[in-house]
Order: C-alpha cells, then structure tokens, then sequence
C-alpha cells in the first residue's frame, strides 16, 4: 500500500490494494474500527461541505484512510438516497481532482524532501480509462500543456448542459472531432470522470437485512437525520430580502461585511438563494456586494443542484442552531422548522406587498 | 383512398418487394421495427414494437405485408420488442439526422416544385455534411434519400451512439449555430506583459467566422481606398470613423488580423465580426429536424423499402454518388419502369419524373406506371379501370 492509494481510493490499484490488506470490512465494522468514524466523516463532510477531506487528517493512518472508502460506500448505499449518493460521488471527486492539482504543482524541491508518492495527469487519465481520448496539445519545454484535446463524444458526455455558455459545443474549437479544452478546463472535465466512477456500482446491492447495518446503526442515524432535513418545499421563485429568514439576513449581512462565511454558513446561504429559484447568475449579482467571490458561488450552486433538479435545502433550524447560525429569533421556529418554509410563508402572506428583486434589475 | 387505388398500390408493392434484397442495418436483431400497413380507410396506425424475431426473416416479411410505410429504431436495445421503451433496457442508439426540404427556409413549399425544394434540400445537406465529416470527422455515416421530401444522415461512430439526449442537443445546436456566442469565441491571452482579446480560430464556429473575415479583408485589400471604407460603411453600427480604423488595420497590420487579434482595428472589429456571425450562421448552418436527432428512440424509415406517400425508394447514396445523384431519376424504382396504367385526375397535373415531364388533363390518362403510383400515393390520383 502507498500513499497514493490512500488519497485516491477509487484506484484499481487501491481497490487491489484493499483485496490484499485481507481485510473482512464487516469485522472491521463490528469492531469499530476507527476507518468507520473516519468512513462516517467522509460521507457527513461530502454531504454537507462539499469535499471527502478529513477535518483532523493527522488523525488517521493511511490504512485507515484506504479503508474508509469502501465503508463510505457501504454507508451511503445504506442512506438509500440517489441525489445522496450523487453528492457523495461529486465530493469524492472534488477532493480528488483538488490533490491532483496540489501534486501538479508541487515544485521539485518538495518533490525530493517529501516521502509521497505524487499522481500525475497522465496517470489519472489511465485509471479513468480516458488516454485514448484525451491529449495534450505539443508545447515547448518541460511546461505543463496550456490546451487538450478531447474526443467529442467523451466531451459531450463529461460537460453538462447546465454549464455555462462557453461550454457549450457551438461556442468550442471543434477540431478534426476533437475539442480543444483549456487546462483548467480540463480539471472540470475530470472530476466529472471521477464522479462516474465513483458512482458506479452504487448503491450496492444485497445490505439490508445484513448485520453490517446493525453494525453501522448509529452512523446512519446520524446521517438519516442530516437527510430528513431536506424538506420538500414548492417552488417559490419570488425574491425578496426583506421576507428572508432572520438566519439568512445575517449571513449576508456577514458576508456583506467583508467576513469570510465558513463552509457550512455558505453551504446554508447558497442552498437557501439556489431553493428559492435563483439561478447561477443571479446570485453572483444578488452577492455582488459580498466577500463570497463569483468562482466560488458557482462551484457551490452546481454543487447543490442536480440533474433532477432536486435541490439540496439549507440545513434545518435546530441544525443551523448547532452551528450557531440559528437564533430561533422572533421564536420563528414556531412557524417553519426551516429557513425556506419560514420564507415560503412569508411571501406567501406578503407577495403583494414587496417587489421581487429581480424586477428591479435592468 | 378507395378501394381499388389501395388495392392496386398494395399490390404493386408487394411484387416491388418479390424482387427487392432489403440490407437491414447494423445490429438490426437490437432494433425496434415498426411499418404501416395498406388498412381500409384513413387511419394510420403504426405496428411497432417489434423485434427481428417477431418479423421472421426479412425478406419473407416484406413479401408478405408489402407495408406502406416501413422503419426501423435508431436506438438499440436489450428487449427491442418489449412493449414499452422501459422494457426495452436502451443501451445506445445512432445518431441521426433529418434534413426536410418542407422546413427549409426561404422555401414556401406552395410556391416551390418538388424538384426545387429537393434540390435546395441537396444544397442544405452539403452544409451538414461539411459539420459532420470536417468538425465531427464522422467516419461511419449512411447518406439516405427519405423517399419523400428530403434525405437523413445516419451517424454509427462508436464515439457517439452512448450520447443520451443533452449530449445530441448540443450537436443539433452546433449544426444548426443556435446559442453561437462571439463573447465566448473571444479569449483574452498575457503575451509579453499586454492581454490580448483573440478570436479561437483552430476549429469550430471561431474558424467559420475567422475565415469569412479573411476573405472580407482579401477583398478590402484589393480595393481603392475609398470603396472599401464605403463597403465597411455599409455594415450597421460602422460609421466613417470606425471604417477609417478599420481600414486601417487592414493594410498597415494584416498578420495581427490573420492571428486572430479581436482589437487591431478598433472597437469597429468586433461590429464588423458580429456582423459576420450573422452571415456565417444564415450562409453554413444546415437546419435539421432538430427532434428526430435528440430522440433516441426515433424510428426512422428502412432504406430499401418504399415511400408508401411518392412510391419513391428510400435509397441510401454512396458518398461518392451523392454529386450526381437525382431523387427524381435514381429513387424510381426500376420495377416500376416499363409498364403503362390508367389513371384519373381531378385536375391537370404536371409531374417531373425519370427525366421526363408528363402533362396530365383532367379526367382519365395513360401513363407510365411509376408516375401513376407516384400520383396515387400522393392522392393527387386514383386507379382507373383498364
């Protein structure tokens, strides 16, 4: 086993790696080993942040690390949610393609005082079974290639049409069936790839009734409620700042004020502006006025939408509570559990009064 | 359509497939089939839902129902005979394109023969094949003559037959320029410490647009002063001034316009290129039926079999062959050549048809039988007696 095995466990040679650490993953489980609390962050973490990263990495041992992928699977196939398992296999991604980047650029010098076996490109592209069809345009000196080709069919596939306007293929360099695609483009494309491939073969088959969800009780419980929490509130589609939650208004207001929104603040922000309609470049013009930079806003908005076009909502009030974002100011809880059924009702009861923000734009 | 008309044209197709060798498409036992029979009355109901099982073999089955309409799936499937699309278990499909002369624009198929629009169909289809054999490199692609008022392109590369909808959406939406954004096409590039704003001129739509511009800067060059800053004038949103820089640029600094550079000649470059977005998409885009290249259970007409609306063939035209291909002439269907019928109009006709033109009054006629039949299953005729 290696490092790399660790870091990037959707590997084949990782998986291999697993089979040959002759490890019974359900004793594993039984016994409480500490890759089910890291497995269990893994999944918590992807949901609600966005990435697969360990808060506490020094805290665990590359075993553990390795092992805590195949638990993360077991645990997510056990939520029995499809948009779940999407989330989780796009977090796992992000993390992935945010190291290949950090081992990319790390320069020589690191390279030389460090133990850690890096990931190049060309490598991933292997494992991802993409070689034949991407490549780099030639370029002069040992610098890493500014341009790529891809074939078009893989391109077609990997790029989403909810992307932005310079993705789409009209707007692209279509070249001898191939598509020329920036480096940092090809990033995207990637974590595209890699979110494929962590999704396939989920959810497993055959776990219920299995002592392995015994086992994992207490976990899933923890995760089911994170899940109970996504409402299911109509569509509202009306804009209005003055009928937001109080916990929402201070959000921005602290973000307005030049303070950087911790993860699980933006989380609650963009799922809350994403639920109640808007879309991408609305809310980069909504938060215009904020610390939350553009670039960001949009990772997070695609983030949290998804093809079906379920959303993620923000978290409930006794969540966000615990996070001390919620305040139960005004005793709000007692008219919505949740910031989008509290903003639901009040437009509900206020619509005539207020002027959706949209319409005050040019 | 009366009896004995029905009658008639089921029979002569049935002896048209006695003789005809059907060559199904790949993979054709993953394949939907469906066909129209030659039923009483005005109904149309497609039997579908079929596999190559359930018709038994194919030239047997042709023979037998000698169908008025005939088609097969561009999807291929696990079940192709299962009742519904669920069942079916999709596993991929061609990709396929319809060019229909009766959607054309600029062709009021009232005011246009049917050999017109199906020569202006030919020229739309030359602009596809530009996207799908130069943009695309397309390798495996069947060219085919619908039989009725235009031609489809069917597209086996392995490459894109897993595409589902979105992905299909985006080539009809390339072919056809829609959503075509300049900004996009714009880069901004560091060369020496200045951003330069660049056209993406290596393929695609940049390299349309970037070409029509070269042309249009050839043709400025070979100009008097004076005429070209009148033919630059002549473009909306260029005045004297703007045109002056252009121009300008044009003769002091044509390798910048060559390379693509969006600001050699002013903010009058990007007026100008806008404008001839406009020209190349109206000019090169080919506008397909956009819902039978998006639906990925679309069946699609067998070439082969007969156009139960013309009584033409559905023929498909080797590349090299579509130069000199005539739908009038070669989708005749040689059974069809050689014998006279009677028929009855209810009014003059005139049908260009196998190189001739026949005049036909009102009333009875005797006339070649593929011009009765074509007539027939137009309904613009009916069967006379003997």
């Amino acid at each position: 086993m290696n490092s790399l095995h660790a870091r990037y466990p959707f590997f084949e040679a990782a998986r291999d790696a697993v089979r040959d650490a002759d490890v019974d993953l359900s004793e594993l489980i039984a016994a409480e080993d500490p890759a089910v609390e890291r497995a269990h962050e893994r999944v918590r973490r992807s949901l609600l942040e966005g990435t697969a990263r360990s808060e506490t990495p020094d805290a665990w041992t590359e075993t553990q690390e390795l092992l805590s992928y195949p638990v993360a699977r077991i645990l997510v196939s056990l939520l029995n949610s499809a948009p779940a398992i999407e989330k989780y296999a796009q977090a796992e991604a992000k993390t992935a393609i945010d190291r290949l980047q950090t081992d990319i650029e790390a320069d020589d010098d690191e390279l030389r005082s460090t133990s850690t076996v890096r990931l190049d490109r060309k490598r991933l592209l292997r494992e991802l079974g993409l070689s034949a069809v991407i490549v780099p345009e030639p370029t002069t000196g040992p610098r890493e290639p500014a341009w790529f080709r891809i074939d078009v069919g893989p391109y077609l596939e990997l790029s989403s049409s909810t992307w932005r306007e310079k993705w789409k293929l009209v707007n692209r360099e279509l070249v001898d069936g191939q598509v020329r695609v920036e480096r940092h483009e090809l990033q995207k494309l990637l974590q595209k790839a890699v979110t494929n491939q962590v999704q396939a073969g989920l959810p497993f088959e055959g776990l219920e009734n299995n002592p392995i969800s015994d086992a994992l009780e207490a976990e899933l419980a923890d995760l089911n409620r994170l899940l109970s929490q996504r409402s299911t509130v109509g569509a509202i589609d009306f804009v209005a700042r003055e009928l937001f939650p109080p916990c929402i208004e201070n959000l921005l207001q602290k973000a307005e004020n030049e303070t950087q929104l911790i993860p699980v603040e933006s989380f609650t922000l963009m799922a809350f502006l994403t639920g109640i309609g808007m879309d991408a470049d609305e809310i980069v013009a909504f938060c215009d006025a904020s610390s939350l930079d553009p670039e960001g806003i949009r990772y997070q908005i695609e983030y949290l939408k998804d093809d079906r076009g379920t959303q993620y909502p923000p978290p409930s009030c006794e969540t966000l509570n615990t996070y001390g974002i919620c305040h139960n100011e005004d005793e709000h809880w007692k008219q919505a559990g949740d910031p989008l059924t509290y903003y639901k009702k009040q437009v509900e009861q206020r619509r005539d009064d207020v002027t959706d923000w949209r319409e005050t734009r040019s | 359509m009366d009896d004995r008309t029905r009658n008639y044209l089921h029979g002569r197709f049935r002896d048209y497939y006695r003789q005809a060798t059907i060559t199904p498409p790949p993979a054709a036992n993953e394949r939907e089939w469906g066909h129209i029979p030659w039923t009483a009355g005005n109904g149309t109901t497609m039997i579908r839902h079929q596999s190559q099982l359930d018709l038994g073999d194919l030239s047997d089955f042709f023979t037998r129902t000698a169908p008025r309409h005939a088609y097969f799936s561009a999807g291929r499937y696990r079940d192709p005979g299962a009742s519904t699309m669920g069942n079916k278990g999709w596993n991929e499909a061609d990709l396929v394109f319809d060019l229909d002369a009766d959607h054309l624009p600029g062709v009021d198929p009232d005011e246009t023969t049917y050999k017109e629009m199906l020569a202006e169909c030919k020229n739309i289809l030359h602009r596809l094949l530009s996207f799908l054999e130069d943009d695309f490199a397309f390798n495996d692609m069947e060219i085919v003559f619908s039989g009725g008022r235009g031609y489809h392109v069917h597209v086996r590369d392995e490459s894109v037959r897993s595409l589902g909808s979105d992905g299909r959406t985006e080539i009809v939406d390339y072919v056809r320029g829609v959503a075509l954004d300049t900004e996009s096409l714009i880069q901004t590039v560091s060369k020496a410490g200045t951003t330069q704003r660049m056209l993406r001129n290596h393929g695609g739509w940049g390299k349309r647009i970037h070409a029509e511009l070269l042309t249009l800067t050839t043709e400025l060059q070979s100009m008097s002063e004076a005429d070209a800053i009148e033919r630059l004038e002549s473009v909306d949103g260029i005045g004297a001034g703007r045109a002056k820089t252009i121009y300008g640029a044009v003769v002091r600094n044509p390798d910048a316009i060559a390379a693509g550079n969006m600001e050699a000649g002013g903010p009058g470059i990007r007026i100008l290129v806008d404008a001839i977005v406009e020209q190349v998409i109206t000019e090169q885009t080919a506008p397909i039926d956009e819902p039978v290249t998006t639906d990925i259970h679309r069946l699609i007409r067998l070439p082969g079999t007969l156009h139960g609306g013309s009584g033409l063939e559905v023929k498909r035209i080797e590349r090299e062959e579509l130069e000199s291909f005539d739908p009038l002439r070669d989708a005749v269907p040689r059974r069809f050549i050689g014998q006279e019928i009677a028929v009855n109009c209810e009014q003059p006709l005139t049908v260009e048809l196998n190189g001739d033109t026949t005049k036909l009054p009102e009333g009875v006629s005797i006339v070649p039988e593929y011009v009765g039949l074509f007539l027939m299953c137009r309904g613009d005729a009916t069967k006379a007696r003997e």
